[in-house]
């Protein structure tokens, strides 16, 4: 293999982990029936709480921790004005988007008393972890070695949820509610409190998401950071149709088309074009699964009718 | 997903299939008035929190948006694109089409009237104007149309395709401006300005109010004749409140979706047109501050209806055009006129009804 491209790997790596861990969350919110398309306000607010406990307590640990209780606790409030209070999750997921934004627009000159990047005294980023034996294969080394915590439990993160969702009685439940949720209260799933236990879970994923990217990939806090990847993470479960191989699968190439992206920036191909692809690559793969559908469900018909033909002919 | 949304009566289908029980009755004004109100209440504890006086703030807020002509010049300029977008929304999710892409025709729309407005020079002015204009809403409608067929014969689902094409509509635009059509004395994301003779001259000296505003005001005219009177405004209505009822009574659905994705379109565009011919002069990557969602909330707010829409727009206009000029004379960031957008688009879907204390209050009552 070139070593362009195993550069390009290498880089992609930790530029994949955020988008990989907020997809993971929202596809399981998906799967509780919930569109979250809040994941991008939930990853900032883990950005900042993380840098934010990481600088006072000089643990970047601590940090993380602190981002998935804040995600999660959001997760709660915003899974609440859903599930108990009937909002529309898209324009509540607008909204939070909005609010959020607007939240850390007005904190950081108001409380913080600066314009652009927070960067406290004190603040500790998360070390790279080097694995051993599997960090010294030539070439492929540092694809898989040399990366933050975070990044090897986004990589964990995908064969767990797969577990969770299709081996575990509660990620059984969580789709039960997700596919027919009256079937599944009838049955006796308590429907509304999986739904919740989802968005949290989405929280608290995409929580970790954002502090990966500010204590891992950077070590500082600004209001831009996210830049939209809580809406490739959107996309990379949408290519995937919820299910935990294929989502992770989008989100492993959105990563690297970001990570492409610097280079080929350079090379004459326009930045704005690498950057549309995930959007579209979303369109397109659904249109392909609304055509199968549709086509199989004409198919059925046919051949319902012939049945039917062929019953009263007999 | 639409269906259901639908269904759920979310938007504005709310004054149609709500029963005018005595509880919903006591409760209507809140609901109404419920998200406006607190909105003002989040606000007014961000700024307490961060040691602002709120009731100061809010009343320079009133004084600098409705103070004096310029302010209200002002307010009205800051109104119009958010009108036109919240119409533009209302249209779509009163037919039942959850269209959240307004934001992206209305940056085609943005773009094509920039660039009529830079290329067709030897037009005379209403000519160059009208043909910009024209040109922006059917570019905006074209845009709206990809996910009016994906929906209309293959149900693919419009709130992820809308979304994810304003993603694409911004970098397109960015991708023609910075590449092929970058203004020769500016060093990037700029067009050249459009001719003299295609901006819209000031209603009010020393203002940007145009003739854009008066436009935007007759097509919410128009908006609630067609939600009124006309044939194909009960088509979109059916199929907005129950579609199943409507594709039984004849109405042809997906002609419906495609009329209802195109006139949003439409409007998405015409708002951009406006808002380079009569403000920017010229199309600026990445020049919205969010019109279309914006235009979301402002629907929402409005409930639909025709006055609402045009009231929630001055209240959104009034907010930025204030806010701008509070961030000029004290330290209060424009950033908080997000936060009170935010909480009102969250408590527009809200059921207030659900809440506890407002049920303990309607059993009182």
């Amino acid at each position: 293999m070139p070593d362009a491209l195993l550069g390009t790997l290498a880089a992609a790596a930790p530029a994949t982990t955020a988008i990989l861990l907020a997809a993971m969350g929202g596809l399981i919110n998906r799967q509780g029936g919930i569109v979250n398309i809040g994941l991008e306000p939930l990853m900032l607010v883990g950005a900042f709480m993380a840098v934010v406990v990481s600088a006072q307590s000089g643990n970047p640990f601590l940090g993380l921790l602190a981002a998935v209780v804040a995600g999660g606790l959001l997760g709660l409030l915003f899974s609440w004005s859903i599930t108990r209070l009937g909002a529309n999750e898209i324009v509540a997921g607008l909204g939070l988007n909005l609010l959020v934004l607007g939240f850390f627009g007005y904190l950081l000159p108001v409380a913080f008393k600066i314009e652009g990047t927070l960067l406290p005294a004190g603040l500790v980023g998360l070390p790279k972890v080097n694995i051993p034996l599997l960090g010294q294969i030539p070439g492929l080394g540092p694809i898989v070695s040399g990366h933050d915590i975070v990044t090897y439990l986004s990589w964990l993160s995908v064969p767990l949820v797969s577990v969770f969702l299709y081996r575990t009685p509660l990620g059984i439940q969580l789709r039960a509610t997700g596919a027919n949720e009256e079937a599944a209260r009838a049955a006796g799933v308590a429907t509304l409190r999986l739904r919740d236990f989802s968005t949290v879970v989405a929280g608290a994923f995409s929580g970790l998401a954002g502090a990966q990217l500010s204590l891992g990939v950077v070590t500082l806090f600004n209001k831009q950071m996210t830049g939209g990847r809580g809406f490739i993470a959107l996309a990379a479960f949408y290519f995937g149709d919820a299910r935990p191989a294929m989502t992770a699968l989008g989100a492993v190439i959105f990563g690297v088309f970001e990570a492409a992206g610097f280079r080929l920036g350079s090379s004459g191909i326009p930045s704005q074009l690498v950057q549309m692809l995930p959007y579209l690559v979303v369109v397109i793969s659904l249109t392909l699964v609304a055509v199968r559908r549709d086509s199989r469900v004409r198919q059925r018909a046919r051949a319902a009718l012939a049945s039917v033909a062929a019953a009263k002919v007999g | 997903m639409s269906q259901v949304t639908a269904e759920a009566g979310i938007p504005v289908a709310g004054q149609e299939t709500v029963v005018a029980t005595q509880e919903l009755r006591l409760l209507r004004p809140f609901q109404l008035a419920g998200p406006f109100l607190i909105a003002l209440l989040v606000g007014a504890i961000v700024l307490l929190a961060s040691g602002r006086d709120a009731l100061g703030t809010y009343w320079l807020l009133v004084q600098q948006s409705l103070g004096g002509t310029t302010q209200i010049a002002n307010t009205l300029v800051a109104a119009t694109p958010v009108l036109l977008t919240g119409l533009a929304t209302a249209v779509a999710f009163r037919s039942g089409i959850f269209n959240v892409g307004v934001e992206g025709s209305l940056y085609v729309g943005a773009f094509t009237a920039a660039w009529a407005g830079f290329t067709l020079t030897q037009l005379p002015g209403p000519l160059l104007i009208v043909t910009a204009v024209a040109l922006a809403g059917l570019m905006g409608a074209v845009w709206a149309l990809i996910p009016a067929i994906l929906r209309a014969q293959w149900r693919v689902d419009e709130v992820v395709t809308t979304l994810m094409l304003n993603y694409v509509a911004i970098l397109l635009t960015s991708w023609l401006v910075n590449y092929f059509f970058l203004a020769p004395d500016i060093a990037n994301s700029m067009s050249p300005l459009v001719a003299h003779q295609a901006r819209l001259g000031p209603l009010l000296p020393s203002s940007q109010l145009t003739v854009a505003f008066i436009v935007a005001l007759l097509i919410t005219v128009l908006y609630a004749f067609l939600f009124k009177r006309a044939s194909i405004g009960y088509e979109l209505r059916m199929t907005g409140l129950n579609p199943r009822f409507a594709r039984a009574v004849g109405i042809n659905l997906a002609r419906a979706i495609i009329v209802a994705f195109l006139i949003s379109g439409l409007l998405g565009g015409i708002a951009g047109g406006f808002q380079i011919l009569g403000v920017n002069y010229r199309f600026i990557d990445h020049f919205s501050p969010g019109y279309g969602f914006t235009g979301i909330a402002v629907a929402l707010l409005g409930r639909g209806h025709p006055i609402g829409i045009v009231l929630s727009a001055l209240f959104f206009g009034a907010l930025s055009s204030g806010g701008a000029m509070i961030q000029l004379f004290s330290d209060i960031p424009l950033d908080l006129v997000n936060i009170l957008q935010g909480t009102v688009m969250i408590f527009a879907v809200i059921e207030l009804s659900r809440l506890p204390f407002v049920r303990r209050w309607v059993r009182r009552a």
